[in-house]
């Protein structure tokens, strides 16, 4: 039994940080938590399931639809795993074409984020202004592929849609905007002292917890790992234009894996994807998008294919890795094994949360920018004793810490 | 401190010599990546006895500190479910990752295996999953409550497995065509 001075504090699995849900069930003395336990599985759709039973084009689709904010992230890795399990290569004008897609999207699923983690401190004309910046990038994916979000433009082999030279001009036009909006987003993020202050030394996560956790992406990066599958495990355009990782210590000296180096890693990913834009639309080469255009074909391939691979992309959260088996008797895969970034971010709520105040809950959750890829739908929310602080009231205790630091720290709203 | 990276020759090599008669077979896949420069990385496959299967995680561990792609495991329908672990060596470093892929045999009748979550704790995730869809008992897992998969879900169900425990008679139309819905319609 709980003692009385510990209260019992649910946050989600209904959760406006969250796009999808998932459940933090904190024990609180006073505002210290001093213990948690993270539940996921409210959204789990078992498409791995599914996939395994649908023939290999099915199957890329129904991966664009495992997350709807990163949805070329697993195409990207599904396409790169069976290219590399089929032993086909896509032509070099498609393997130019899709990270631009894919670093298009890693702009607006960052600036999203931002915009987020703006609204979790209590900074809601932040988050409309970072999200009204976001419309430009949308409007440019709609304009290339058709939609917004879930693009459906790779297919194994290539991509369905080129790049024409109206388009392209789009592409610059947007690159000069967002190089502009991308430093005035750092002047507001970074110099500002409530923000420095509400992050610095939140979410705390060191070097040594990053690789012990397993995490990966723009959560390790802050803490100072160099890890990145664009720079170890180049693919496509990637190996021409030799990625580098961005990390705190290489930007101001250290890394301390906080919520603030988090801010910073993310705000900086986004010049490097409108350089590797504007690099891949440069050296664009001419030619076909398909190494096998009729599906038919492809399909049939794939059938006669024995063979296994993994997959894997920098999604703009981290590491997507698809592992596959194609056993020679069916157009789909046999096996298929979906890791998405989240399901390893995740595990560093729980440590990150012990010992920190129940008005860092919305920051911790947020900060990892998590992404409920693989979650249950059959959701049983227990019934428990005890007074159950409701989201609101936790959200106006963020929104309460950022004012009185705003007070301690002098400066006028 | 890291020590320097090995090429994945040299690793195969450590591998053999703290394995020994324990790999089954290994290979490495080569693959070129590049337009303007052609350059390639490797991948080592190896086939492990599942006995030495803790050995060799703990020589992986020796090498380099990992980072761990995935568990998974595959049931083909038969009395074995061939397990599939993924580790990166050297991650962080341009060009130099080398992935090992390893793999063995589980006999259905002793579905049991070490756990990996005192080296990594991280992989708890993926233990916990692998139970629950598999039914694969991890010894020393200590939070062995459902991951994804809801807490009043029937026991003895594993969604990935291809015999009678696994899933097919819960699952209505998930997979099927709607030429077969219609036809157990009777339309």
């Amino acid at each position: 039994m709980m003692a009385k001075t510990q209260y019992y504090v649910p946050v989600g699995p209904i959760h406006p940080a969250l796009k999808e849900p998932i459940r933090v069930e904190a024990e609180v003395e006073g505002e210290r938590i001093v213990r948690v336990d993270v539940k996921r599985g409210f959204a789990h759709r078992g498409i791995e399931y599914m996939g395994m039973k649908r023939n290999a084009i099915q199957t890329l689709y129904l991966s664009e639809r495992i997350c709807g904010i990163c949805s070329i992230s697993h195409p990207y890795a599904f396409v790169i795993g069976s290219e590399k399990a089929l032993g086909i290569e896509a032509p070099p004008r498609a393997q130019y074409i899709r990270p631009i897609i894919a670093e298009l999207e890693r702009i607006h699923s960052h600036i999203l984020w931002l915009g987020v983690v703006a609204h979790e401190m209590g900074f809601d004309s932040l988050l409309f202004w970072t999200w009204k910046g976001r419309e430009k990038v949308l409007d440019l994916l709609e304009l290339l592929t058709g939609n917004r979000i879930n693009y459906s433009v790779f297919m194994i082999g290539g991509v369905r849609r080129d790049i024409k030279e109206s388009q392209i001009k789009a592409i610059k036009d947007a690159i000069d905007f967002y190089r502009i909006f991308t430093e005035e987003m750092k002047n507001v993020f970074l110099s500002d002292p409530v923000y420095k202050a509400r992050t610095r030394g939140v979410a705390q996560l060191s070097r040594e917890m990053a690789l012990k956790l397993n995490v990966c992406g723009p959560v390790a990066r802050a803490a100072g790992l160099r890890m990145d599958v664009r720079q170890d495990n180049p693919y496509d355009a990637y190996a021409d234009i030799e990625v580098r990782a961005i990390v705190p210590q290489d930007i101001v000296g250290e890394a301390r894996g906080d919520a603030y180096d988090i801010t910073l890693v993310r705000l900086y990913e986004i010049e490097q994807s409108l350089d590797i834009i504007e690099f891949c639309i440069e050296n664009m080469p001419e030619g076909r998008i398909m190494a096998i255009p009729n599906y038919v074909v492809l399909l049939s391939k794939i059938k006669k294919t024995k063979g296994e691979a993994i997959g894997m992309h920098e999604a703009p959260r981290g590491e997507v890795v698809h592992y596959f088996k194609y056993d020679g008797t069916r157009d789909g895969p046999a096996v298929w094994k979906v890791v998405a970034p989240s399901y390893n971010n995740i595990n560093s709520w729980a440590p990150l949360l012990l010992g920190a105040e129940v008005a860092d809950i919305p920051i911790v959750v947020a900060y990892i920018d998590p992404c409920m890829c693989c979650n249950d739908r059959v959701a049983v929310v227990r019934d428990r004793d005890g007074r159950i602080m409701d989201y609101s009231l936790i959200h106006r205790k963020a929104v309460e810490k950022t004012m009185r630091l705003k007070r301690e720290l002098g400066v006028r709203a | 401190m890291r020590g320097k990276p090995l090429t994945p020759e040299k690793v195969i090599e450590k591998l053999q010599e703290a394995l020994g008669e324990a790999i089954l077979s290994h290979g490495m896949k080569e693959y070129t990546v590049g337009i303007a420069k052609k350059r390639s990385y490797r991948e080592i496959w190896m086939e492990i006895d599942r006995k030495a299967f803790r050995k060799a995680v703990e020589e992986i561990f020796r090498l380099d500190y990992p980072h761990l792609h995935f568990i998974m495991g595959e049931d083909s329908g038969g009395d074995m479910i061939k397990m599939i672990y993924g580790f990166a060596l050297y991650h962080g470093l341009p060009w130099e990752q080398v992935s090992i892929v390893l793999k063995f045999n589980l006999p259905k009748s002793e579905l049991v295996l070490p756990t990996i979550t005192d080296l990594m704790p991280g992989a708890e995730t993926n233990e916990r999953e692998i139970r629950e869809m598999l039914g694969i008992e991890f010894e020393g897992l200590k939070n062995k409550r459902h991951l994804f998969l809801p807490d009043d879900w029937p026991e003895g169900k594993y969604p990935w497995r291809r015999d009678e425990y696994g899933v097919e008679d819960m699952v209505k139309h998930t997979h099927k065509s709607v030429k077969e819905i219609r036809k157990g319609r009777g339309e």
